[in-house]
């Protein structure tokens, strides 16, 4: 069953004359986690923000077609009931800390305060979203006083703890060192776990490919691309269209050109070019590089 | 022009020692790249370049110009910097504006600010956009604008903090093509990043810090294939490095090219 | 960089343990006292008798003693010294110094008015000593007082540092392209507009991107709010804020009878 279904979406922001999103149609199910790629300006913040409700509520413009989540439509909803279903976080970790709150645990909260959850659930709602993102150490430091990575895992815990319906996460990682990116992809992957519905935008494809169920490729406004990651990140029409593809996928499309990769399917993680490239003929392993 | 570091120590005023004795010669049109997890001291060792910040102890030579004694915007001639976010420099009305201010400020005449302004515009695909407000631009290309706007000084030191961060592929590789042409053109070019896949597939030369440091110093191959001493300031090697290891393979690899021929035996 | 615009120490105390409003009424009491009171020695008898004690009995009374010696007596010592000197009162002169003629009057008048000061200040440092600004804040809501205004005052006060923080990189990114900060004022002032650009349209982004992050946490959301801190508001608050305000009604209603 669809909790996500979006019909014939076009939208245009205020002011300007192209399609930011042109005819999307998607649908995610319960427990589903869609990543979705493209190159900058394909339209996926601006499909996070239609998703999460902030276009047209926000952002107005021109929506048409239909945005329904949990079988509410987006447009005859209020956007403060709306966040309650699906809730967002994206890139920059600092523009996500409320500035209201002095410490970690009070910052979280800080949503619960805000739609009226009683005092009591809001400590057992926090303490159990602190145990799952691996934060509990954070509790009484400023929000202010941590790394990007401690405050973008802040920011997804403060977005958990809403308990949405559905969540969607807007490039988490794009502003993280590799260390925060650690972190967060390790947030992320307990939500996988978990069997939440996730709407990921991600760049660092490796990653994806470990555990979305599907990937959907952006470009230009519409879906130019749709299936399992494997399918969908190796495929020749994503390195023509300038998204950011694995190196082992590029590496091998090369090596398969020369008659060095004898697997059908390209690679997209380390252990997938591994385990093709030990099928290539030649000089044993051992004399290799000599 | 080279650079000279002797002996640099850095304390930050709160007590912070952030660089513990780093030596290092980078010579004429070399290509650098800074690695090392946050607080290695990056940052703060490039900020010595072009006089930012002072060094506690030690000194930094720019050619034959000691830093101590020449102001940021004196060393503006020898080093350009591109800061890491565009959004805390830009602030002209048009592109073009915005890329001719730094030759403006260093006094450079009127015809030879427009064509270094020209030339920029080129090398970073922006020709086109030069009568745009950069602000509406998206973020990708208000980076190039920063990028632009610090080659037009034609200064023969460019430094780079983490030019990829937040970058698509398509942009990645219009940088990548920066870093070539200035290559081309004899400048020495620093790049602090995190993103080491662009390391090594764009530099010849990697200095590893951490805790303040040099760790590493050396051919991009040597360095980038010390997994384990990299892993102490949270480097992981190139994927291609670290395919060609599982693989067995003798070499460092670092690139598609070398892989390949290393594949093939 | 991260330093909070806090006053706050946390202990356990009596004057923690207050009521918000109760504290908040106890300081406009307190002012309203000293300016009020129609004896010349009230102000005085307050810092003695009210305030000192006070400190002791929120156990901030190092923390107060620190910001008085520091911040409030040099403060309330400059505008002694400026109304004793300019204020021209008539009266029994003092001494004679080229064109200052400080009398009798002047130098009475200026002492008790610095005392009010004193105890104006003293009154708000012990509120925010002793009470957490987002408790304040949560109470003054429950009452009543906007969210959204409640949220400025808190939000501004956490974010200023890191904007200065930002002010700075903006500084160093203009000086790396040459821009000369040094010198003579119409360059200072032309060297303005690189650095204020940014940190406007900088701002601008960040408010929007905050507006949005705060929006997707329910911050418009039409329920009651609930508050994660416990805020007492026992009988005993409510006593000791009847009776503040039974003192201030005597304060005026002396006043009036006695003028």
């Amino acid at each position: 069953m669809a909790i996500v279904n979006l019909q014939n979406v076009t939208y245009k922001y205020p002011l300007t004359e192209s399609l930011a999103l042109n005819n999307i149609n998607l649908q995610v199910n319960e427990g589903e986690f869609v990543a979705i790629v493209g190159p900058n300006g394909a339209g996926k913040s601006t499909l996070c923000y239609t998703l999460a409700g902030f276009v047209p509520h926000f952002f107005k413009g021109e929506l048409t077609g239909m945005v329904e989540v949990a079988g509410v439509e987006s447009q005859k909803s209020k956007l403060h009931e709306w966040v309650l279903n699906v809730g967002l976080a994206f890139q920059n970790p600092f523009n996500q800390i409320s500035g209201a709150k002095y410490t970690v645990y009070e910052e979280l909260a800080f949503g619960l305060e805000n739609i009226g959850i009683p005092r009591d659930e809001i400590k057992i709602r926090v303490e159990d979203a602190m145990s799952l993102t691996g934060i509990r150490d954070l509790a009484d430091r400023s929000p202010y006083s941590l790394s990007g990575g401690q405050q973008q895992r802040v920011a997804l815990t403060s977005i958990l703890v809403m308990q949405p319906k559905v969540l969607v996460l807007d490039e988490p990682t794009s502003q993280m060192d590799p260390i925060g990116t650690r972190e967060v992809f390790g947030v992320i992957r307990q939500m996988a776990h978990r069997g939440l519905t996730v709407i990921l935008v991600e760049h660092k494809v490796e990653w994806i490919a470990n555990f979305a169920d599907r990937v959907v490729a952006l470009k230009d406004g519409s879906i130019l691309l749709e299936g399992t990651p494997s399918e969908v990140l190796t495929s020749d029409l994503l390195a023509e269209n300038g998204f950011g593809i694995s190196r082992y996928t590029s590496v091998a499309r090369k090596a398969k050109a020369q008659g060095l990769w004898k697997k059908e399917r390209l690679p997209v993680t380390l252990d997938e070019a591994v385990e093709g490239f030990a099928l290539t003929p030649g000089p044993s392993p051992e004399g290799r590089g000599e | 022009m080279e650079i000279t570091i002797s002996n640099l120590q850095f304390s930050y005023p709160a007590g912070v020692h952030a660089l513990r004795g780093i030596s290092l010669e980078i010579n004429s049109g070399e290509q650098v790249a800074i690695v090392g997890q946050n607080g290695a001291g990056k940052t703060t060792l490039v900020k010595h370049f072009n006089g930012l910040l002072q060094p506690t102890s030690g000194s930094v030579l720019i050619g034959d110009w000691d830093t101590t004694k020449y102001s940021v915007s004196k060393l503006a001639r020898r080093v350009g910097y591109v800061f890491q976010n565009p959004d805390e420099q830009l602030f002209c009305k048009t592109v073009g504006e915005e890329v001719a201010f730094g030759p403006k400020n260093l006094g450079y005449d009127k015809a030879r600010v427009e064509s270094l302004a020209k030339d920029a515009l080129a090398m970073t695909e922006l020709s086109e956009k030069t009568e745009t407000n950069p602000y509406d631009l998206s973020a990708t290309w208000r980076k190039m604008v920063a990028l632009a706007s610090i080659i037009a000084m034609d200064t023969d030191i460019v430094i780079f903090d983490e030019p990829t961060t937040g970058q698509d592929a398509v942009n990645v590789a219009r940088i990548a093509h920066v870093v070539k042409t200035l290559r081309e053109r004899g400048k020495t070019v620093i790049t602090i990043t995190h993103d080491i896949d662009f390391c090594a597939e764009n530099f010849e030369r990697v200095i590893a810090l951490s805790q303040g440091k040099v760790l590493l110093d050396g051919q991009a191959n040597d360095v980038l294939g010390q997994e384990e001493i990299l892993a102490t300031t949270y480097v992981d090697p190139p994927q291609l490095t670290r395919l060609g290891k599982r693989l067995g393979f003798k070499q460092t690899v670092r690139n598609q090219e070398e892989f390949l021929t290393a594949l093939k035996g | 960089m991260h330093e909070r615009l806090s006053f706050y120490v946390h202990r356990e105390s009596f004057l923690h343990h207050l009521n918000p409003l109760t504290k908040l009424t106890l300081v406009l009491g307190l002012i309203l006292v000293a300016f009020m009171a129609p004896f010349y020695w009230t102000p005085h008898f307050l810092i003695l008798f009210a305030i000192i004690p006070l400190g002791f009995l929120g156990r901030v009374a190092y923390q107060y003693f620190n910001a008085a010696l520091k911040l409030i007596l040099p403060a309330a010592g400059f505008l002694f010294i400026m109304q004793a000197l300019f204020q021209p009162f008539e009266g029994q002169e003092l001494f004679r110094f080229y064109f200052l003629h400080p009398t009798l009057e002047s130098v009475m008048f200026a002492f008790s008015n610095a005392t009010r000061i004193i105890v104006m200040v003293s009154s708000f440092t012990l509120l925010l000593l002793t009470t957490h600004p987002s408790e304040l804040m949560s109470d003054l809501t429950r009452r009543g007082l906007p969210p959204q205004f409640a949220y400025v005052i808190i939000s501004t006060l956490q974010i200023l540092p890191q904007m200065q923080a930002k002010a700075q990189t903006i500084i160093a990114a203009q000086r790396s392209r040459g821009l000369d900060t040094d010198g003579s004022f119409v360059k200072r002032v032309g060297a303005l507009v690189p650095l204020v650009g940014p940190l406007v349209f900088g701002s601008l982004v960040e408010v929007e991107e905050r507006a949005i992050a705060i929006e997707a946490r329910g911050f418009t959301s039409t329920h009651p709010k609930t508050s994660l801190r416990e805020i007492p508001d026992s009988n005993l608050d409510r006593i000791i804020r009847w009776f503040l305000v039974v003192i201030v009604i005597v304060t005026v209603g002396l006043k009036i009878w006695l003028s």
